[in-house]
């Protein structure tokens, strides 16, 4: 988990905060008022006008230079300086219209009238170009990287798609570290994020829908599923959600996450997140709608349930028995890192009957020289416990180790030998803090919020708390529903056919429906039969 | 949404308010009692013993190892006239909160059992803290003595106990099964007989200056019931009997004569076995058919002779019948003429085959008993023999 | 419809287990063994049959009159006054009374075995706060709570076989020791538990399939008295009959006897949770009950309201209405408040409303 937010820093370093100065700044024009602005027929009045929606931007370049045909045609190139790519823009673009056209198609005679047709039918060696005469298309290319073709005489821009700005290169998923399976991981470019996931699905039936989010930063923001088998209502659901958010900025996708979730004040995420590529295709493929947002690597899914805080994407890589028995132990852990601390402060201060006798004598033999009650003390380790955790993420990397040694010399050896904590206390702490990394880090963060809770409950009433205090965290995991589906399906309402992925991870030739709640079309998976079986060998006649 | 965060919020808040009241008690705050003991005092009084655990000898890794030498309980008693009271004096001398629920033994001192022991298992049937499963025994003598004893083997003499009658080398009994051959009509109650006896020396180098040898809890037998009253005594070797006709446990070890050497013993090891017991009744005679099953493997043969023969078998096992018939004889005659208490069960198989009957029969059912006839039939086998058919150690004639 | 989430047979099912189980397991064995001794279990079938039979008259009634609660279709047949009495009487002296009922007995359960130190009202404020969470949620909630808790029911099956070491069959002989009467008389608390299964009319118009509401009800009614055999058994098997009628809450002791090889011991804290569970729903179903009727006995549009007022009376009845003391309590319930219920408000009035129905006639035509 150490590093989980480097990512994140990466990207504020970006193109984001870059446009977002550019626009602030030549702020003086709003939105609004740039919305009815069109392009004139006058180059200089073109530029003039975009010079000044784009003052005191330093990174803006403008090259105006002439047509290699007909030197009274003047033309204007317009980029964000580090977000074009130079080499296609003098290339492709300049050297091609201001020396290369006259010799592809000597002695033509090109009017003015004729220079834009012609410019884009043989000038630009640029595969994407686009037109327009809005000048609020124009900045917004501009900014985006795309560079800007002005012609003189005519009110028409063209938009060449350029683009080439430095991004981070694909590499290992820094959060979600696998054994087995892909490597890839999402990064902060939306276009790589999207040709990631077309990559793993090939299918017409995938479709990528994109808009703008954000007043101020424009953020692209995509939503992908799989036509056929994701749920029309849901997807309409997603895009309703989307569509209602007004806000300046987008910088990642926890801030979409935020305004489109179901029950803002659960501890429980009803919105999961993911960057690895190869786990959003199987959560498309299963029936739900991702949305992933420029400027980060992690791309949301939903719906999202309970149990997939239990799914590793190796779960569905590895032999299924296999897969099954390390869920169990994933499941075992979720218990115990919400319980252990408070189930043994309730014991220890209330229930001493639990324990068998030599225990019960053993435990009280280490408590004898504490100083606190038990409920303190493993508050206090456990707050030790969190603040060098927060303190491995938050540490410069090369610090961390020496970190790590203290933490654990303090927590570990000093605290017992000072005999301020007990040896059991610690070895119920750290193995609580073990448990609670081994499914999914944003439930693992609710777990740890209300293991305090449960802590306080079962210090006040003992198993009582403790068992009351459950008891309400069950309920409320019933009444959340993540867009639309109940949060605990299908454990409840218990839909048997889906129970094959939940605890027990059924061989995939034995996975033969989508879970029933999130595909409501197109439900079929594979076909019967499977099974593998040993070809028939046997040799006929005499052995 | 908001009202049932701030309702959940204040919940917490407000049992947060509540910590350190009410049922909390600190496990450093509790007194573990591992055993208690009750008298009857000459003067009256109900004295109780109990042998609380010192938990800083339990420690076991780094820091327990220089403590090892320190005993691991302390024994101590107050008086009083019912239990309760008697603890609570107990708590003006224990600095602690007394805790019954790991107590493994209730040890009751012999007068206190000559009195009547429904004074005793009251409280520690009505109380939550101390278990069913705790063993009960009744001392030859006082209970105290018992208590104070320590153990060598195990941290304290309590433990030691209660292993002991895990084992069910003697006839054990739960707190639990004593209340309920009290509270039937067609069994009276046995409980172990513990003595303090010596037992061993630790061998070492200070072993010369300790002039003593060590005192140890010893199970010798069991005590015979009236009701709640003790009349008597079996021991050790009528125990078994009375465990063989009770059906349970069946182990236990007997030795036989040697078929071809009458004066060497052969012993056999009882594996398991099985009784029935078959009440007659006409109106006016009682008899009952007592059939034992029972298995047995041989374990050593003082004898020099084969015994790997089936004829040898065959005498084995008859001389295992004759052997068990004759103690549990021994404990049924004891049973049935001196102490006149049907501690064996009969009366249950009597209720259950003669439910009318029994209405009539079970207020004067112990005089019933007395002249009632018991036929004891043993069907014995030998099932193994151990490693060897001859014994090795005697050279080939 | 004052309730919009429906639920399934097999929530339903479970529902109605819950609903009878977690004090009738608590209670029952002791209030039996009493009088019918190690007949007990012929008591529990007798109150099987008596069981079933109220089922089948809650189930007939339900489904003559599609869509609607007992408090709906109670108006219906007798007209609006006598209507509205039969379900004042329902509110005051079924669902308030065995709710309250419920918090009390896990209260005295709480303070006597577990905590004796802890004032019980605390009990009584933190469960019913917990229930009333639960109950707000509506119908949907509840059920899937229930279903998700359900399975540590399982657990008690284990902690059976467990203890069957400690068990001896010859402890139920002599069948028939006492004769019919005292079975008779002990069948009468279980059957008053089984006859719980009127709250079911409460909740049949809210199936999804209410023509399965008949096998519902009876496979309820048969789990039920199977779990119940099995613990009065257990407690039986281990402590006899002589011992077993003394105690207060027999399972209980029987799980704490249980003790395997010196480690799976103590295993009474694992009851607890299993009872506080089922406890909770079991509270939640007769609240659930309560807070419904009385929105739909006032004409309310939304139950909401009520569940903050209907649990502070929940709190406050529960001392005084079942007495001061464990004795009275136990004394209440057996004696007076079971043979009450059963006859008067499980047997007595449904009938009542079947019989008027079908003599005028009302309600739709009905598949059984």
């Amino acid at each position: 988990m150490i590093g989980f937010r480097k990512p994140i820093r990466a990207k504020t370093l970006g193109r984001g905060s870059q446009k977002s100065q550019g626009n602030i700044e030549g702020g003086a024009l709003s939105s609004v008022s740039l919305k009815n602005l069109v392009l004139s027929p006058d180059l200089e009045t073109n530029l003039r006008q975009i010079k000044t929606i784009l003052d005191r931007c330093s990174d803006v370049v403008y090259r105006e230079f002439v047509f290699a045909q007909n030197e009274e045609i003047r033309l204007a190139l317009i980029y964000t300086d580090g977000l074009a790519d130079k080499v296609q823009v003098s290339d492709q673009i300049m050297k091609a219209l201001a020396l290369e056209v006259a010799m592809a198609a000597p002695g033509q005679e090109i009017t003015k009238a004729r220079a834009l047709e012609f410019i884009k039918q043989r000038g630009l060696c640029i595969h994407q170009i686009k037109e327009t005469n809005k000048v609020e298309d124009i900045i917004d290319a501009i900014l985006s990287g795309d560079t800007v073709l002005l012609v003189d005489g005519h009110a028409t821009a063209i938009i060449n798609g350029a683009r080439g700005f430095e991004t981070r290169s694909i590499s290992d998923p820094e959060a979600e570290p696998t054994v087995r399976g892909s490597r890839e991981s999402f990064i902060e470019s939306l276009r790589v994020n999207t040709s990631l996931i077309r990559r793993k699905i090939k299918s017409p039936n995938l479709k990528i829908e994109s808009m703008k989010l954000g007043e101020v930063t424009a953020t692209d923001v995509a939503i992908a599923y799989i036509e056929g088998i994701a749920n029309d209502k849901l997807v309409a659901e997603v895009k309703n959600r989307l569509g209602r958010i007004k806000v300046d900025a987008i910088l990642e996708s926890g801030y979409l996450e935020e305004l489109i979730e179901d029950n803002p004040f659960s501890p429980f995420p009803t919105v999961n997140h993911t960057e690895k590529p190869d786990r959003v295709a199987a959560m498309l493929l299963e029936g739900r709608v991702a949305i992933v947002v420029d400027g980060t690597p992690f791309v949301l899914t939903v719906p999202n349930l309970f149990i997939e805080y239990l799914q590793a994407p190796e779960d569905y890589y590895e032999r299924f028995i296999f897969a099954t028995a390390v869920r169990v132990i994933r499941f075992l852990s979720m218990i115990i890192s919400l319980v252990l601390p408070s189930l043994y402060i309730a014991v220890v201060s209330f229930h001493h009957e639990i324990f068998p006798t030599t225990l019960l004598l053993n435990v009280a033999a280490q408590r004898e020289a504490v100083p606190f009650p038990v409920f303190i003390e493993v508050m206090i380790m456990e707050m030790t416990f969190e603040i060098l955790r927060e303190a491995g993420i938050r540490l410069p990397r090369p610090i961390g180790q020496a970190v790590s040694i203290v933490g654990a010399l303090v927590i570990g050896e000093a605290a017992v030998r000072a005999g301020l904590v007990a040896a059991a206390t610690v070895i119920v702490v750290a193995f609580t803090g073990i448990a609670s990394f081994t499914f999914a880090y944003s439930a693992s963060i609710a777990f740890r919020l209300l293991r305090f809770t449960l802590m306080v409950l079962s210090a006040t009433l003992g198993l009582f708390g403790l068992v009351s205090g459950l008891a309400i965290i069950a309920i409320h995991l019933c009444t959340l529903r993540s867009f639309g589906v109940p949060y605990l399906s299908p454990l409840v309402p218990t839909i048997g056919a889906d129970l094959k992925d939940v605890i027990l991870r059924a061989p995939w030739w034995a996975m033969f429906s989508r879970p029933r709640l999130i595909a409501r079309q197109e439900q079929i998976r594979l076909e019967q039969g499977l099974k593998p079986s040993p070809p028939e060998t046997r040799p006929k006649g005499k052995g | 949404m908001l009202k049932k965060i701030t309702v959940f919020i204040l919940l917490v808040l407000l049992t947060g308010f509540l910590v350190g009241c009410w049922s909390r008690e600190e496990i450093t705050q509790i007194a573990i009692i591992l055993g208690t003991g009750v008298d009857w005092t000459a003067d009256g009084r109900i004295r109780l013993t109990v042998q609380i655990a010192k938990p800083g000898s339990f420690a076991g890794g780094a820091e327990g190892g220089g403590k090892g030498r320190e005993p691991a309980s302390w024994a101590v008693s107050a008086e009083g006239k019912s239990i309760e009271e008697a603890e609570r004096y107990l708590a003006m001398r224990v600095p602690r909160d007394i805790y019954w629920g790991h107590c493994i033994t209730l040890v009751i001192g012999e007068e206190m059992a000559k009195k009547g022991t429904r004074i005793v298992t009251s409280f520690f049937l009505r109380d939550r803290e101390p278990r069913e499963t705790m063993w009960v025994m009744v001392a030859k003598g006082e209970a105290k003595d018992v208590l104070e004893t320590h153990s060598n083997l195990e941290k304290t003499s309590a433990q030691a106990a209660g292993l002991l009658e895990r084992m069910k080398t003697g006839y054990s009994v739960q707190l639990r099964e004593f209340a309920e051959m009290l509270a039937s009509k067609g069994v009276q109650p046995v409980v172990t007989r513990v003595e303090v006896k010596e037992a061993g020396v630790t061998p070492g180098s200070e072993q010369e200056k300790k002039s003593p040898a060590h005192k140890q809890v010893e199970i010798t037998g069991v005590g015979v019931f009236k009701e709640d009253k003790l009349i008597g005594w079996l021991d050790a070797e009528k125990t078994r009997g009375l465990m063989w006709l009770k059906g349970e446990p069946m182990e236990g070890v007997i030795t036989v004569p040697s078929p071809g050497e009458p004066d060497k013993e052969v012993s056999i090891l009882i594996r398991r076995g099985k009784t029935k017991i078959v009440p007659k009744y006409d109106g006016k005679s009682l008899r009952f058919d007592v059939k034992i099953d029972m298995e047995g493997d041989m374990v050593e043969q003082q004898s020099l002779e084969d015994l790997a023969k089936p004829e040898k078998i065959k005498f084995l096992e008859s001389g295992m019948a004759e052997e068990i018939k004759r103690r549990c004889n021994l404990a049924l005659k004891k049973a049935q003429k001196e102490y006149a208490v049907d501690i064996f069960g009969f009366g249950n198989a009597f209720h259950r085959k003669y439910k009318k009957e029994w209405r009539e029969l079970k207020d004067r059912w112990d005089d019933v008993f007395r002249q009632a006839e018991v036929n004891i039939t043993v069907a014995a086998r030998v099932r193994v023999i151990g490693l060897s058919t001859k014994r090795a150690d005697v050279p080939e004639k | 419809m004052l309730e919009q989430g429906k639920i399934d047979s097999k929530q339903a099912i479970m529902l109605m287990l819950s609903t009878i189980l977690p004090t009738a397991i608590l209670t029952v064995p002791a209030v039996t063994a009493k009088s019918a001794r190690q007949d007990s279990w012929m008591s529990i079938m007798i109150a099987t049959t008596v069981g079933l039979l109220i089922a089948r008259l809650v189930v007939v009634l339900g489904l003559r009159f599609p869509g609607k609660t007992l408090f709906e279709y109670a108006e219906e047949i007798l007209g609006k006054v006598p209507g509205k009495i039969v379900g004042l009487l329902y509110i005051w002296l079924f669902f308030l009374y065995i709710g309250s009922g419920v918090i009390r007995e896990y209260g005295v359960f709480m303070v006597t075995a577990i905590m004796p130190d802890t004032p019980i009202i605390v009990f009584h404020i933190v469960g019913v706060a917990v229930v009333a969470y639960m109950v707000r949620n509506g119908l949907e909630v509840l059920s899937r709570f229930n279903q998700l808790t359900i399975p540590t029911t399982g657990l008690l099956a284990i902690v059976f076989i467990l203890s069957t070491k400690d068990m001896k069959l010859a402890r139920l002989l002599p069948v028939f020791d006492a004769g019919p009467l005292p079975i008779v008389k002990g069948s009468v608390a279980p059957a008053m538990w089984l006859g719980e299964i009127v709250t079911f009319a409460m909740i049949i118009p809210y199936l999804i399939r209410p023509r399965e509401a008949h096998r519902v009800a009876t496979l309820s009614i048969l789990l039920c008295s199977f779990f119940l055999t099995m613990s009065i058994l257990e407690a039986l098997l281990i402590f006899g009959p002589n011992v077993t009628g003394h105690w207060i809450f027999p399972a209980f002791n029987a799980v704490r006897v249980v003790s395997i090889a010196n480690f799976l011991e103590r295993l009474e804290s694992v009851i607890m949770v299993i009872f506080m569970l089922g406890g909770f729903v079991k509270l939640g179903v007769f609240y659930y009950a309560a807070v419904l009727g009385s929105a739909q006995w006032l004409g309310l549009k939304d139950y909401r309201p009520l569940v903050l007022p209907v649990g502070v009376i929940l709190v406050a009845l529960s001392i005084p209405l079942w007495g001061e003391n464990i004795v009275e309590v136990l004394h209440f319930i057996g004696q007076v408040y079971a043979p009450f219920a059963l006859i008067v408000l499980e047997v007595g009035i449904p009938l009542l409303l079947l019989i008027v129905s079908l003599t005028k006639g009302k309600g739709g035509e009905s598949d059984a």
